[in-house]
């Protein structure tokens, strides 16, 4: 019984290392990353429960720290714009639900941006040990995110029900959307990952971007209508909008506005995560080289 | 009557080797492997490394550009199924640079590597551990980690528990653990992973005497099995107990391969450049020059006879000397020293079978200026026939160590009969007459 499983397993792992460039062989080289894919499922499942648990064991408000974020953020833009502090038109919904809503998504982009890059530096020790599927790392990363997600949706239902906010039919389509949004962060995310493991400056840079950008992202403000100048431009040519902007939609109006923006956004989501994919799995043994020596 | 059987003073190895091509689980073909020495540079040749990567150029140019250096040049050698090789060499000398190319984790810059089978690193005992996490969610991660799936990590997991001892603290964080615990937790983990090849890098000293001595026997019952080691040591005894052949690196390029006590006389020859030993059961060493000395050197190692003749191999419950001949320095005012020697059995289980120290006994040794002998009488040499090696030492004191020999390697027989012997006991036997009978 352990002879045979042995026996099959021998076959099944056979390796080649050569110095030689793997993009001169594109269809190995797809037919690896799917089987790592694949095979990595079960590593990035235990990981997660490890992860999570250990998180939350060293810690009294526990999960709550999934959703206190986008609570605070959520509250000073409120009482900010309740005293006239800041400036912000009108939006479809009451003005909390839309701000703590809106932070909910935006804060799950941010982790989807953050989580491969988080993921390398604090798997530094394993990297250079074990050879182990590299994107076991971004799917643990991914389940973080979603099971963070799962506390802050209670947050929203909450938000909905208490501003007797309707829900669309179309909020069953939202999921899809969302997984565009997470897609674009974790395709910048893990295209970043490897580069940020090599120069520090990568992952303080994205610091700054990622606050920065949540300004050029109608979060705590409305959409911007049409024109709109420099600013109105840049938030519109950024492609977390539609996607953002469109889970919204529909969540609660069920009228998408900018179905254009949003496909354009999605194909750049989708596209960016498989090329950051191949970038990440090229770059990672030059990465833990670089590491530990 | 039985007739003992002299033990044949070679390891056997558990497989004979064959030109099977199917045998082999790995092949190391040329590989090298370039490190840069200036931090600054060298992640700046990472990126271009991996620029080059992705636009394709075909890696593994043989130039080395500024700062760089070879870590690893042309490495060659094979490891059959149960076959373990040993990798020798001084701090620096490429070794881990090449477990981490034959585990995957670095790619070499010129040559191939091919494996058959799962490689698992012991280089990494625990890697991977979460201190705020238990000792049962960690093995569930760690070996995860080392590529096995939930449900042979449910098959193992009793066997891991039992070998590492663990007991009750399974169930407590692991921050909580002794760093034995720790160690024997991750030493437990990444050897029930069952691979083909396992590569073991400096991580049996974990551990009690006792637990070591485990480690090695579940090494020896892998072996048996047909599992493959490459070792990485400074411990001589260990490579010569456990492998089967022996690789030697030196910056970066293999010196020599082939039989390990060969290799290992070779490496020490290297080390100390003093004297190598030609056959076993004498050494001679050159005097390293007066400059080197602490005082006293070691010149020769060998045993003498009842009888004051030089012998090969001791015999067995027969009276015998172990000698040490020292050439000693006028001026260095040394006039006392204490010889101390740990004996260990090759290919036993890296238990030290016997030491003996002047100091332990109280009794320090005359030295004279010149060249001279030092002796310890041994009457009924009490080891059973086997092939050994022996550190031998002469201290000033307990602490300060004057010379030593690493590894003086000897034979010993016997024309007596031992059946289910571990030493020699010497008796009498005798019929005595009551006198009410």
């Amino acid at each position: 019984m352990q002879e045979t499983h042995k026996q099959s397993n021998k076959f099944k792992t056979r390796a080649v290392y050569t110095p030689e460039s793997q993009v001169r062989h594109p269809l190995k080289l797809l037919r690896a990353m799917w089987r790592d894919l694949v095979g990595s499922r079960e590593l990035a499942w235990q990981l997660m429960k490890r992860n999570i648990s250990a998180q939350y064991r060293q810690s009294v408000l526990g999960v709550a720290w999934a959703v206190i974020p986008s609570v605070v953020t959520a509250s000073l833009f409120t009482f900010a714009r309740s005293s006239g502090a800041v400036n912000i038109g009108e939006t479809d919904l009451p003005y909390p639900a839309y701000v703590l809503f809106s932070t909910a998504l935006w804060q799950t982009f941010v982790e989807a941006l953050n989580g491969p890059v988080l993921a390398v530096g604090q798997a530094k020790q394993m990297l250079v040990r074990i050879n182990f599927p590299r994107e076991a790392l971004i799917l643990t990363k991914l389940g973080e995110l979603f099971f963070n997600f799962g506390f802050k949706l209670i947050l929203i239902a909450g938000a909905f029900i208490w501003f007797q906010m309707p829900l669309s039919w179309s909020a069953i389509l939202a999921p899809v959307a969302l997984l565009h949004l997470v897609f674009l962060g974790t395709a910048i995310g893990v295209f970043l990952a490897p580069m940020s493991a090599i120069y520090q400056d990568f992952a303080k840079g994205l610091t700054v971007i990622a606050t920065l950008w949540m300004f050029l992202t109608p979060v705590v403000y409305p959409n911007p209508r049409a024109g709109g100048g420099i600013f109105g431009t840049l938030v519109k040519f950024n492609p977390a909008t539609p996607l953002l902007v469109t889970v919204r939609e529909l969540t609660t109006t069920g009228i998408v506005s900018n179905p254009q923006g949003f496909w354009i956004a999605s194909a750049i989501a989708i596209v960016g995560l498989l090329l950051a994919w191949l970038f990440y799995r090229l770059a990672m043994p030059f990465v833990v080289e670089r590491m530990s020596s | 009557m039985v007739k003992a059987v002299e033990r044949e003073p070679t390891i056997t190895p558990t497989v004979t080797p064959t030109e099977d091509k199917a045998d082999v689980v790995l092949s190391v073909q040329g590989v090298s492997k370039k490190f840069c020495r200036d931090l600054k540079r060298s992640l700046f040749y990472g990126v271009r490394d991996i620029a080059s990567e992705i636009v394709g150029v075909k890696g593994g140019s043989q130039n080395l550009r500024p700062q760089e250096f070879w870590a690893l040049k042309d490495v060659n050698f094979q490891l059959r199924r149960g076959e373990s090789l040993g990798l020798i060499g001084k701090n620096g000398s490429g070794k881990s640079t090449l477990l981490r190319i034959i585990a995957g984790l670095i790619r070499p810059d010129a040559g191939i590597v091919e494996i058959n089978g799962r490689v698992a690193p012991l280089i990494a005992l625990g890697a991977g551990f979460n201190p705020i996490l238990t000792g049962r969610e960690n093995i569930y991660a760690n070996m995860s980690i080392l590529g096995l799936s939930k449900q042979e990590i449910d098959r193992r997991f009793n066997d891991v528990l039992e070998f590492a001892e663990i007991g009750e603290a399974i169930d407590a964080p692991v921050q909580s653990y002794s760093s034995g615990m720790a160690a024997r937790l991750g030493f437990a983990s990444a050897i029930h992973t069952e691979p083909e090849i396992l590569l073991i890098d400096e991580v049996l000293a974990v551990g009690d005497i006792r637990f070591r001595a485990k480690c090695h026997r579940r090494l020896q019952e892998l072996r048996r099995q047909g599992t493959s080691f490459i070792l990485v040591s400074h411990q001589p005894q260990l490579i010569l107990n456990v492998c089967t052949q022996a690789v030697y690196l030196l910056k970066g390029e293999m010196m020599g391969s082939g039989e390990p006590s060969a290799i290992m006389n070779q490496y020490e020859e290297d080390l100390f450049s003093t004297g190598k030993q030609d056959k076993l059961g004498a050494v001679f060493i050159d005097s390293k020059g007066e400059g080197k000395s602490l005082g006293i050197d070691i010149i020769s190692i060998f045993f003498r006879d009842s009888k004051g003749k030089i012998i090969e191999s001791p015999l067995t419950g027969e009276s015998v000397s172990l000698c040490i001949n020292y050439k000693a320095y006028e001026n260095r005012e040394i006039d006392k020293v204490y010889v101390s020697f740990a004996i260990q059995e090759i290919g036993g289980e890296g238990n030290v079978v016997l030491r003996l120290s002047s100091f332990d006994d109280g009794e320090p040794l005359d030295v004279l200026p010149g060249r001279h002998e030092l002796q310890v009488h041994l009457p009924n040499f009490a080891l059973r026939p086997g092939l050994y090696t022996m550190q031998i030492y002469i201290k000033k004191d307990s602490l300060y160590t004057l010379d030593f020999f690493e590894s003086f390697r000897f034979v010993v027989k016997t024309n007596r009969t031992m059946v289910q012997c571990l030493f020699y006991q010497p008796r009498t036997w005798s019929s005595v007459k009551k006198s009410d009978g």
